[in-house]
């Protein structure tokens, strides 16, 4: 009997997100590196726009993606804190890590290519707020 | 084009235009695969974090570009041993000038028990 799936795996549409029910990617038996992200903001299709915002120090969003906007596209899990690691700390609290689409017309202003291009890359809670 | 800003990392060039991208494999020389065995083992043993290498690393600033790969995961190294207290520059210096002596190595180094193998 396969798990009750957690809530947060389902998209916005109520759907369940395939590839995130059930088995999740395990390798040769080992177990996922998913970890689960009770206490997270934001879930499966909900739109958020990265902060605009450029403070000094080892920061793990790219400069090219902060201000834009899109749709979480899974819940990566909760990690230790890569921004507090770098100095040194125990990166606690940990972050939840989403990965996130964007549409590449919604990244750069002058994208030439087909409508339907996307970019996704993996954001931290923190950068990320409502859209 | 992303935003300019003044603590722009020069790691992050994401959307800027690059130059030509070197497709030669140049494999490693003697001195990057010591230094990368140290930087493994520094790993490892968790003395190092691989966010805390990147951070080092950023902080080289201009001469981030200036440097080639396993130069700038050495120079970060270098200053993460130094920030945890694990060598003094004092030391490192005076480390460096007796291995100098000691191998009396070329620029294009290559491993001095190999050259003897090949010697013999």
């Amino acid at each position: 009997m396969s798990p009750t799936p957690d809530p947060g795996l389902r998209r916005s549409d109520g759907a369940l997100d395939s590839r995130l029910s059930g088995n999740h990617g395990t390798l040769a038996g080992q177990p996922s590196s998913y970890t689960p992200a009770p206490g997270r903001r934001f879930n499966v299709g909900d739109r958020v726009r990265v902060k605009r915002s450029f403070p000094p120090g080892h920061r793990r969003t790219p400069s090219y993606v902060r201000g834009k906007a899109g749709e979480i596209e899974r819940v990566c899990g909760a990690f230790p804190n890569p921004e507090e690691l770098a100095y040194g700390f125990d990166g606690e609290p940990k972050k939840v890590l989403y990965r996130v689409r964007f549409a590449q017309k919604d990244v750069w202003p002058s994208y030439g290519g087909p409508e339907q291009d996307i970019i996704e890359m993996e954001i931290y809670e923190h950068w990320l707020e409502p859209a | 084009m992303s935003e300019k800003h003044p603590h722009r990392l020069p790691s992050d060039i994401g959307g800027e235009a690059g130059g030509a991208v070197d497709t030669v494999d140049h494999g490693m020389k003697f001195w990057e695969r010591q230094a990368n065995a140290l930087r493994s083992v520094l790993s490892r043993k968790k003395i190092v974090r691989t966010d805390e290498l990147r951070r080092a690393a950023e902080e080289l600033g201009e001469r981030y570009a200036q440097l080639a790969y396993f130069e700038i995961t050495t120079s970060a190294l270098r200053t993460l041993m130094l920030e945890k207290g694990y060598m003094t520059e004092q030391e490192l210096d005076a480390k460096m000038k007796e291995v100098r002596a000691r191998f009396d190595v070329p620029d294009e180094m290559e491993s001095p028990v190999k050259k003897q193998a090949i010697a013999k």
